[in-house]
């Protein structure tokens, strides 16, 4: 136990555990249903499969404030694609992703090869991304088709295909972290880049790949976001990136890198949609909602750090 | 002033820091305190500088006792500590640096900056330093010269008495010198000189009185010209230590060749180095010798030339990982910064290069293996599972050493091995160093310690402005010939 309290994936998977205990006590007939879980699951599937491309970000020592804009592009440009020019539903989503793609190369190319700092490269890229995305998006593209809608929208076990799609991804990361040495790579970088560039570690090319697959998956996100709805609109994806970086900082991330697991930045979105789930239901009023996130995040963060010092 | 320090204690959790620790530091002497890592020193010197309280023990400061509950009394009371990490910034000048804390103002509180730096070339000329200018940006400064900047920082309230802890760790010869004589100038004005270093040699130019720390106790202080090296060394370590005079292993098969290298900072160096042999580069710091390394190793660019490994020709290698597998591996010569992965094991950073070699990387495995690297080059540690940051400079960089063996190197890069180590563990590293030529490969060792390099290297290449000056064969030269080369 208290080798394990250090641990945030162990501690907020505790948190959580108990926390819907407590609702489902308190709301027995409104919270603890099947329809309700499946619910917050869906609410946080989209931006999960961000917080997974944020985490390995941050455990590589950097991060991406352009996902939100990203994710509204990608859609916006599908949408465009297809709602415009009849372009064809898999070509439109493979263009449309492989510019995600892109857009992660750049903003990985000019971090890790020209030295721009993250922070002031991504948040550029926000704006200049969101500003193609209005052009693209402007008043919103409605009527998209069956099959692009199909998507976000069916149901497979009674669970949206959202949820299968961020459990897939989420598996599929957590294993690889596990075994796979490229994806064990970024902690090293994270902890110090370095000592890793000199016992071998390729940390420009490496940091690349992480901002491509950041990208990729802020791309995803954002054609399940425009399949979901049914519509493209401008501002999808607007506060993505901030609501993204807080999950996976309550999930076990640090800014200055070499920490975190994948696992974590599902329990930290899963415990934000909680949190907020339980506050509609209480009939709290929304605007408490981001003031009782903010008092979490600083005390999560707190606690480690006196649970860090005295061990 | 006179300092007496009367059976200070300190304890911390789990240790005994210091036990009836018992010192007089008298005005105009230079006292050195040595022992090694863990022995003390560091805790004495936050007790008397204010940063720790004893827990046990009175200080007297001629005759009055006194107690310091902050760093600002200390100071208050005429006591400063030249730091051993530079506590400057790098964006300010000389000036804004010294008077960091209380610049010159007028009586409306504003700076008066003019008299800053009148005030600035006034002490700079006092300490001999002619060649700092009170404007110059502190970046622009090497190593030695932003040591001399943080001396004069600690001397410009006119202090009782000043600490020293390790002024020359990472300075080269000749900036040594200066220091030197600063503190001589410091001592013939009547300060108290207290001078922590593991550089023996400076010990003995300096000292007038010996401090020597063991697990926290004091083995008796004695007058410099009472003891020699060989003493302080087994009253330090509390045991003999062989000095290793070894006999040479070195094959007559070349396995590293360098021909006529360019790069940023160097040009036209040619070396061979042989199965079995230590090779050393010598020379002032700045002299280009780690720039030499780091693009043989890959992790910084050849323009021209060629090397060869094991006979192999190779123009130069992309990156560190091509060095790695043409086994070769490099020891940096920060180990913090550039080495260990501090949050990381023990087992971790042994195990760290499969990251780029195999795709599979699982640290907890191979238990066995880093247990067994622990043992046979002695890493104190109480479980490989414990944070490399956590363990001592010494520890870490035979940590450092065992992930080059694991990777099973054949031509090993140290960059100052031994710097900021104690001299038991560099004992011992010197013994890893011999056990892996033994086995037929070969050293390329960068050391700004000369004795070090006369004692361990078969054969010597002297830099200079990135320039070899001559190779010289370890046995037929002397400290005095490779520093005038270096420096002529």
């Amino acid at each position: 136990m208290k080798k394990l309290l250090p641990d945030r994936t162990f501690s907020l998977f505790f948190t959580i555990i108990i926390t819907v205990l407590v609702a489902c006590l308190i709301f027995p007939s409104t919270f603890a249903t099947f329809d309700n879980f499946s619910q917050v699951l869906l609410n946080v599937s989209i931006d999960t499969i961000v917080a997974v491309g944020m985490m390995l970000l941050l455990i590589s020592g950097s991060f991406d404030l352009s996902v939100g804009s990203v994710a509204g592009l990608t859609g916006g440009i599908a949408a465009w694609l297809m709602y415009y020019h009849h372009y064809p539903i898999f070509i439109s989503i493979a263009i449309a992703l492989l510019i995600s793609v892109v857009i992660g190369f750049i903003n990985g190319y000019l971090i890790a090869y020209q030295r721009i700092n993250p922070m002031i490269q991504t948040l550029a890229a926000m704006g200049i991304i969101r500003g193609f995305d209005i052009m693209v998006a402007g008043s919103g593209i409605p009527d998209l088709p069956y099959w692009f809608i199909a998507i976000g929208q069916s149901k497979l076990l009674h669970l949206q295909m959202p949820v299968w799609y961020m459990l897939i991804i989420v598996t599929l990361f957590t294993i690889l972290f596990n075994k796979r040495a490229f994806f064990r790579r970024y902690y090293f970088i994270g902890g110090n880049e370095k000592a890793a560039e000199l016992t071998g570690i390729q940390v420009k090319k490496m940091k690349v790949y992480a901002f491509i697959l950041t990208g990729l998956l802020a791309g995803i996100a954002g054609i399940l976001l425009t399949s979901r709805i049914g519509a493209a609109m401008s501002s999808f994806g607007k506060g993505m990136e901030l609501r993204v970086i807080t999950a996976v900082i309550l999930g076990g991330a640090s800014l200055s890198g070499g920490t975190g697991k994948i696992p974590g930045a599902f329990l930290g979105s899963l415990f934000m949609g909680l949190v907020a789930n339980i506050m509609v239901i209480a009939r709290i009023s929304g605007y408490w909602q981001d003031i009782i996130l903010g008092a979490i995040l600083i005390a999560a963060v707190w606690i480690d750090l006196k649970v860090k010092r005295s061990t | 002033m006179k300092i007496e320090l009367i059976k200070i204690s300190k304890f911390f959790p789990g240790v005994k820091a210091l036990q009836e620790v018992t010192v007089t530091i008298a005005p105009g002497k230079v006292h050195a305190i040595c022992g090694e890592n863990g022995a003390g020193k560091s805790t004495l010197l936050n007790i008397l500088g204010g940063n720790l309280q004893a827990d046990e023990g009175k200080i007297f400061i001629d005759h009055n006792e006194v107690k310091f509950s902050s760093p600002r009394d200390a100071f208050a009371k005429g006591i400063t500590i030249v730091h051993q990490h530079l506590s400057l910034i790098d964006s300010l000048s000389i000036a804004e640096n010294i008077y960091g804390n209380s610049p010159p103002v007028d009586h409306y509180g504003f700076l008066r900056r003019r008299n800053m730096i009148s005030n600035t070339t006034n002490l700079l000329e006092q300490l001999d330093l002619k060649k700092l200018k009170p404007g110059q940006l502190v970046q622009s400064l090497n190593a030695g010269e932003k040591q001399m900047v943080e001396i004069a920082k600690a001397v410009v309230n006119n202090p009782q008495v000043v600490f020293f802890d390790e002024p020359t760790a990472s300075v080269s010869e000749k900036d040594s010198l200066i220091i030197f004589k600063i503190i001589k100038k410091l001592k013939e004005a009547g300060v108290a000189v207290v001078y922590i270093s593991h550089r023996l040699n400076e010990i003995f130019y300096l000292a007038d009185e010996v401090t020597v720390l063991k697990d926290g106790k004091t083995q008796g202080t004695f007058s410099a010209d009472q003891v020699d090296e060989e003493r302080l060394i087994q009253l330090m370590v509390g045991r003999e230590i062989d000095q290793n005079k070894r006999g040479s292993s070195r094959h007559s098969l070349p396995l590293l060749e360098v021909k006529n290298i360019n790069g940023p900072g160097f040009n036209d160096i040619s070396f061979t180095v042989h199965r079995g042999e230590i090779f050393g580069l010598g020379g002032l710091i700045g002299a280009g010798r780690t720039e030499i390394v780091r693009a043989i190793f890959g992790a910084s660019l050849i323009t021209g030339g060629i090397l060869k490994v094991n006979e192999v020709p190779i123009r130069f290698f992309h990156h560190p990982i091509d060095a790695i597998h043409k086994r070769i591996g490099y020891v940096p010569e920060d180990r913090k910064t550039q080495g260990v992965f501090e949050d990381k094991s023990v087992a971790e950073n042994i195990f760290v290069t499969e990251l780029s070699t195999h795709s599979v990387f699982n640290a907890q495995k191979q238990k066995k293996i880093a247990e067994e690297y622990c043992r046979s080059l002695k890493i104190n540690t109480p479980s490989i599972y414990k944070k490399a940051g956590e363990l001592s400079g010494g520890n870490q960089q035979k940590l450092l050493i065992a992930r080059w063996l694991y990777t099973n190197v054949d031509v090993l890069i140290m960059d100052e091995p031994t710097n900021g180590i104690d001299v038991g563990a560099r004992f011992e590293i010197y013994g890893i160093m011999r056990q892996f030529i033994e086995q037929g490969k070969c050293i390329l060792l960068i050391s700004s310690e000369l004795n070090e390099l006369l004692n361990v290297c078969d054969r010597i290449m002297v830099v200079k402005k990135g320039k070899c000056v001559q190779i010289l064969d370890a046995k037929n030269t002397s400290e005095e010939q490779i520093l005038s080369l270096a420096m002529q």
